[in-house]
């Protein structure tokens, strides 16, 4: 029973991160179309951000995820700006080998910058964990769980409520007829690619604390993105929130009953059913 | 007439720079310099700088001859196949890892060109009679059983749990450590194989926990090691000793962790405060010069460089006297006495003492053998 639910309480916390990856990609996708494969190397940009705020300047992880935030965001929207913006209306193919160029100057400018040598942060929480009943739960991890939760439920409310929140979803759903409408499509593409970034770097930023930083970080991430936000719906905030904590939860629950070199087995074999049973993803909706 | 001595002197001329140079040698050198395992790689290169200004105060002019195997047994392969054919060289040092040094060493007998492999642990490299594949560095089977026969010295444990990575290195250090583990009548409770640089190890180290095994038996390579320590200690997992197998378990990284790498056991090929001839100078002598402290894989490359080039020198860099004088000869630096014997089914093999190194207040203490420790083993463990 203790290994059942410490199992869960593990994977419903790493999923709480994995969330907020998958989110940034599905915001992304419903608004642009555009699948970013470098979305894993912006949050590596956001791990190595949170580094050197911390080993430079000594802000903690989770007190520097409101300068990451914001920086991300600008990073975000520079790379729309200058690149991303241009290739709207190209093929697809064309999008996916921007993105991945993109990501791999990213990952090499700081391997050249930094080196390859991985890098630690160590802050005085990176082992600890609260008790309870016989439980243990990591503390970066529950404390990055709550920033995820505070950060989806705002999210959540600016699209849903916010007048640039429904400009942003109007794009999303047509992007001509929202054009049509008096609404800058070019403007919610910026914002959109940078509150992805944003999301993305943030992960980042609250992973570094129990992980491991090096320019190559990304790749993983990516694909594990891939995962979520297919596995809950292109496009879909919920879904990708509810594919984070999923991923999270089977990876956990997989390596405790099976094995851990089974997990990722396990993980993607629930994924191909879900995409069997139903092809858009959990909160898809199908698009003609 | 005036000719003949004008191509008297000229032969002269050639020749003579050739005599005041008599000990020059030519030493091919593959390693890793770029690539995945390229920061370790930079630990071998950086001993065979040392060598190179070792050698020279003793009168030997080594021509190295440097080949980047990126980590690939095809490269070395053809790297090794550059240094027999066109270079010539007298006797090649490496290459670093296990798969390219098994590559090499298949066809170090076929070219008749002494081999010498300063850290690779893969015990079948000489376990094939190749007569021109020589190493410096224990194999695989010691790396698991000089930390049991450490852990046998303070208490007598019956179960054991193994977590280690998914890897050819992984794999068989575990392997050996089963055979080892079962002869001393120690349970195996746990095996666990991980993918390298999984981020969430937390329910596995659940699972180990409610075993309550009395040795954790760990093999990670860099960070995965700090990855396991940290949600050890999170979970509250405490066995009475977590033992780590090389690796990621002996980095300065590792060692800056104070929290969670007190009092872990590993086991490495050298330390710097054994007491070995020169080993404490290196160490000084090697931060002083490259700002970070040496790994054993800069004193195995240090030594197998100084025994390769002294030995060619020796012979004049003639191949099959060299092969000859690497079987015959004895030495003892900062690795220890060094003799390459046949033995237990190795060829070529450097019956090389391992030791077992623990954590203690921040620094890596060497606690086994007794007979070269610095303290005294640190026992049950404790967080």
């Amino acid at each position: 029973m203790i290994l059942f639910l410490q199992s869960l309480i593990s994977g419903v916390l790493i999923g709480g991160v994995y969330a907020l990856i998958g989110i940034g990609l599905t915001i992304i996708f419903g608004v642009m179309r555009v699948i970013n494969f470098a979305h894993g190397e912006i949050m590596m940009v956001g791990m190595y951000m949170t580094y050197f705020l911390f080993t430079l300047f000594g802000i903690d992880p989770f007190v520097s995820v409101l300068i990451t935030i914001p920086l991300m965001f600008l990073f975000g929207a520079i790379l729309q700006k200058l690149f991303i913006n241009r290739i709207l209306g190209a093929l697809p193919q064309n999008q996916i080998l921007l993105t991945i160029g993109l990501g791999l100057i990213m990952s090499n400018s700081i391997m050249l910058a930094f080196t390859s040598d991985y890098k630690i942060l160590t802050t005085s929480y990176s082992s600890s964990s609260y008790r309870l009943a016989g439980l243990s739960i990591s503390k970066p991890l529950a404390i990055s769980f709550l920033i995820t939760v505070v950060i989806t439920a705002v999210l959540y409310w600016f699209l849903m409520k916010t007048d640039t929140g429904q400009a942003i979803r109007a794009t999303a759903q047509d992007r001509e007829a929202a054009q049509l409408m008096g609404i800058n499509v070019k403007w919610m593409s910026i914002l959109a690619f940078g509150i992805g970034s944003s999301m993305a770097g943030t992960a980042g930023a609250l992973i570094a604390p129990t992980y491991y930083i090096f320019p190559q970080v990304g790749s993983a991430f990516t694909l594990k993105a891939f995962v979520i936000t297919v596995l809950g719906g292109m496009g879909s905030v919920v879904g990708a929130t509810l594919g984070g904590v999923i991923i999270g939860v089977v990876e956990s629950m997989g390596a405790a009953y099976i094995s851990s070199e089974w997990k990722d087995v396990v993980v993607f074999a629930i994924f191909l059913l879900v995409l069997l049973i139903k092809p858009s993803g959990l909160m898809g909706t199908s698009r003609t | 007439m005036y000719k003949k001595i004008a191509v008297m002197v000229m032969i002269l001329g050639f020749a003579l720079p050739g005599v005041s140079q008599a000990a020059k040698v030519k030493i091919g050198f593959i390693n890793t310099i770029t690539g995945a395992e390229a920061p370790i790689g930079e630990n071998l290169t950086n001993g065979v700088t040392l060598a190179l200004e070792d050698l020279k105060k003793k009168g030997i002019d080594v021509d190295l001859i440097k080949e980047d195997d990126t980590g690939k047994p095809e490269k070395a392969l053809s790297a090794f196949e550059k240094l027999a054919t066109r270079d010539n060289v007298a006797g090649v040092v490496g290459p670093y890892t296990s798969a390219c040094a098994n590559a090499v060493a298949s066809q170090a007998d076929r070219y008749k060109l002494a081999q010498l492999i300063p850290a690779a642990a893969k015990e079948e490299i000489t376990r094939k009679g190749h007569k021109y594949v020589f190493r410096l560095n224990a194999p695989a089977d010691v790396y698991s059983s000089v930390l049991m026969d450490a852990i046998l010295t303070v208490d007598k444990p019956k179960t054991i749990a193994y977590v280690y990575a998914n890897t050819d290195f992984g794999i068989s250090t575990v392997k050996t450590a089963k055979e080892y583990a079962k002869k001393l009548g120690i349970r195996e409770v746990a095996d666990e194989k991980y993918q390298k640089g999984a981020p969430d190890f937390r329910s596995t180290l659940t699972k180990i926990k409610a075993l309550n095994p009395d040795l954790v038996f760990m093999v990670s390579y860099e960070v995965d090691a700090i990855t396991l320590m940290r949600q050890s200690r999170e979970i509250g997992l405490t066995p009475k000793a977590f033992l780590g197998a090389g690796a990621g378990f002996t980095t300065s990284q590792f060692l800056a962790q104070k929290k969670i790498s007190n009092l872990v056991f590993s086991s490495t090929q050298w330390t710097d405060d054994v007491n070995w001839p020169g080993a404490k100078n290196f160490y000084n002598r090697y931060k002083s010069k490259f700002g970070k402290v040496p790994s054993y894989h800069a004193a195995c490359a240090y030594e197998a460089m100084l025994i390769m080039a002294e030995t060619a020198a020796k012979n004049g860099g003639d191949r099959e006297k060299t092969r000859a004088g690497l079987k015959s000869g004895q030495w003892n630096g900062i690795m220890g006495e060094v003799k390459f014997a046949d033995y237990a089914g190795y060829t070529n093999q450097n019956n090389h003492q391992m030791l077992v190194q623990q954590i203690q207040n921040g620094q890596y203490e060497t606690v086994y053998p007794a007979k070269f420790a610095t303290k005294k083993p640190i026992f049950p463990f404790k967080w």
